[in-house]
């Protein structure tokens, strides 16, 4: 897998071919980058920069209110512990978790798969639909089936006797649960793929060395497996806690817009309730900023704890 | 013999351990199907069954008749097969500009494409929703198109660059040596042999533009320009929940984005590593 990118960056086929014509050659360069560079920069470059911009401003979505107010939404920010702080701890309490899951279940699976047995292509190939279902298609999914009167899991953990009284998946105290497990659903195989990726390329050898000196499975997993992929696990955590930090599109549709929003208003929930529900434009802004630079932090954070941990 | 019987047991616990898997991502999706073909009194029922002697498509009938799906669907053709088409075009002109060209902000170009990466959608979507206010854009299919293309550029970029570099030059050059154009020798020479990469960020695009809510909910107001995935929510929350029907509509969807993601998962590994996966 990181063959593409070592390539990318030994490999030079820049010079020129030897060509004369009216259009120096290396314009040719520019002119072909133009449709691209164009729209990065037009339509995802400059909506960041002019999104620092809105959020030094009390900007309304349709009505022509813009005034300059400095750092204002910043400092609204600081004392808004219903929005803002409540926001990022639930956040922080749903990314945490569901990439805890993740990693499990995702290195599981992956070693699993790399085991050989008969049907292994088809497993691999079940393991990765739940990645690739749409989005609004997993909630409807799984709003069906926790359902609290007519799902199938309701049905399933009352006929085994796991649970006497049903679960009512969809409450207060229960939908962040439920929404932890259900993105653990969706978002698990990414690990696999990354993992069992990694897994492939271990040397057998390892493996049978360590059991001629007595090496039991777990202490295997300890000493082959992980030292192995930890570096590709490295990665794999920052992305995965990046991407659930500033998931929307699952928890808006699965619990945010609906009366139980509330439970779940993690920040990127808060952004959207603030930008367009209460059409208040800077002060979304201004939280999209906070949820950048948040990120910014925390991968910087990560990476010294972890690049100091690997020196150890 | 103790061995041969250690042995067993680790045999059983793989196979055991890969029924798990297998149901737990396969079943929900067995289940969607199965609720989508039930007759109504069967779906709600305390004790669902595992199967029904009775598989009718009444469901299906309904959504197609009694809502504005074929309209969200065409639309969702239309807005993602057109962003694909597009991205392919300008990512295949931009990979080739780079990798055959020294000029000076290449380097620059190529790191800024991997850094707008660090944009979550959430991030983006306010000052993308009043630029594209401004560029008269709000509610239209070209303002979707355009979003999903450009989100879909820089790893197009990336990945095609990585196809284009491992092509030999003398290829391209021996071709021109015989007499053929530039535009001549890309076209024949080039890329048929990048062809797999790009029919992965075709793949990756139209996935990327099928799937897509949260622009498509931000851009679209008018229900007849509306794509499946904000279709579907309107279509959900409206009404008291018909789950045959939410379920025909699920598995209507999910059709498309399956057929392709059995298409591309062989490039799907290979292209991890270049961020082929996001979400």
């Amino acid at each position: 897998m990181h063959d593409a990118v070592t390539q990318a960056q030994t490999i030079d086929h820049s010079e020129p071919l030897p060509r004369g014509r009216r259009i120096p050659e290396h314009w040719w360069g520019y002119v072909l980058l133009a449709p691209a560079v164009i729209l990065v920069l037009g339509l995802i470059l400059y909506p960041v920069i002019y999104s620092f911009w809105i959020s030094l401003h009390a900007k309304h979505a349709y009505l022509p209110i813009e005034n300059f107010i400095g750092l204002d939404n910043y400092a609204a920010l600081l004392d808004d512990q219903e929005g803002f702080w409540r926001g990022l701890k639930l956040g922080a309490i749903f990314a945490v978790s569901s990439v805890g899951l993740q990693l499990v279940v995702g290195v599981s699976a992956a070693m699993l798969l790399n085991e050989s047995f008969i049907g292994r292509t088809f497993a691999r190939g079940v393991a990765l639909f739940p990645y690739m279902v749409p989005m609004i298609v997993v909630v409807i999914l799984m709003r069906w089936i926790f359902n609290d009167s007519y799902g199938v899991l309701k049905y399933l953990l009352q006929a085994s006797g796991i649970v006497d009284d049903p679960i009512v998946w969809f409450s207060p105290d229960n939908v962040m649960l439920t929404l932890i497990l259900v993105s653990t659903w969706t978002f698990f195989p990414f690990v696999v793929i990354g993992t069992l990726a990694r897994l492939q390329t271990i040397d057998p050898e390892l493996y049978a060395a360590a059991k001629v000196d007595g090496a039991g499975p777990l202490r295997r997993f300890y000493h082959v497996t992980l030292p192995q992929i930890r570096n590709v696990l490295f990665v794999i955590v920052l992305l995965r806690f990046m991407f659930m930090f500033t998931k929307f599109d699952l928890i808006w549709l699965f619990a945010g817009a609906g009366g139980l929003g509330y439970y779940v208003r993690t920040l990127p929930i808060y952004t959207y309730v603030r930008t367009f529900g209460e059409l208040q434009v800077g002060a979304g802004a201004a939280l999209s900023v906070t949820l950048f630079l948040m990120l910014v932090v925390f991968s910087i954070f990560y990476f010294t704890i972890f690049r100091r941990d690997e020196q150890l | 013999m103790s061995l041969d019987y250690r042995m067993i047991l680790a045999r059983l616990l793989v196979y055991g351990a890969a029924l798990v898997l297998v149901t737990l991502c396969g079943f929900p999706l067995v289940w969607m199907v199965l609720t989508s073909i039930k007759p109504d009194q069967e779906i709600l029922s305390a004790a669902p069954t595992f199967w029904t002697a009775n598989p009718h498509l009444g469901a299906f009938e309904r959504l197609f008749e009694t809502t504005n799906f074929p309209t969200y669907f065409a639309n969702s053709l239309i807005v993602a097969g057109s962003a694909t088409v597009l991205t392919v075009f300008i990512g295949a002109l931009a990979a080739y500009g780079i990798t055959r060209f020294r000029f000076r902000g290449r380097e620059l170009v190529a790191g800024t494409m991997l850094f707008t990466y660090m944009f979550a959608p959430i991030m983006i979507v306010v000052p993308f929703y009043i630029v594209m206010r401004n560029l008269g854009l709000v509610n239209s299919h070209l303002g979707l198109i355009l979003s999903y293309t450009t989100f879909s550029l820089p790893f197009s970029m990336w990945l095609l660059r990585s196809f284009f570099q491992s092509i030999p030059i003398d290829l391209e050059e021996a071709a021109m040596v015989d007499g053929a154009s530039r535009p001549q020798a890309v076209i024949r020479v080039i890329l048929p042999m990048a062809f797999p990469g790009l029919i992965a960020v075709s793949i990756f695009t139209f996935i990327v533009a099928w799937n897509d809510y949260l622009f498509a909910r931000v851009l679209i107001g008018s229900d007849s320009l509306k794509t499946l995935p904000v279709g579907i929510q309107d279509l959900y929350e409206s009404t008291v929940t018909d789950w045959g029907m939410v379920m025909a509509a699920g598995v209507m969807i999910t059709l498309p984005a399956l057929v392709f993601f059995i298409a591309v998962q062989r490039y799907l590994v290979a292209g991890w590593g270049a961020g082929a996966v996001k979400g």
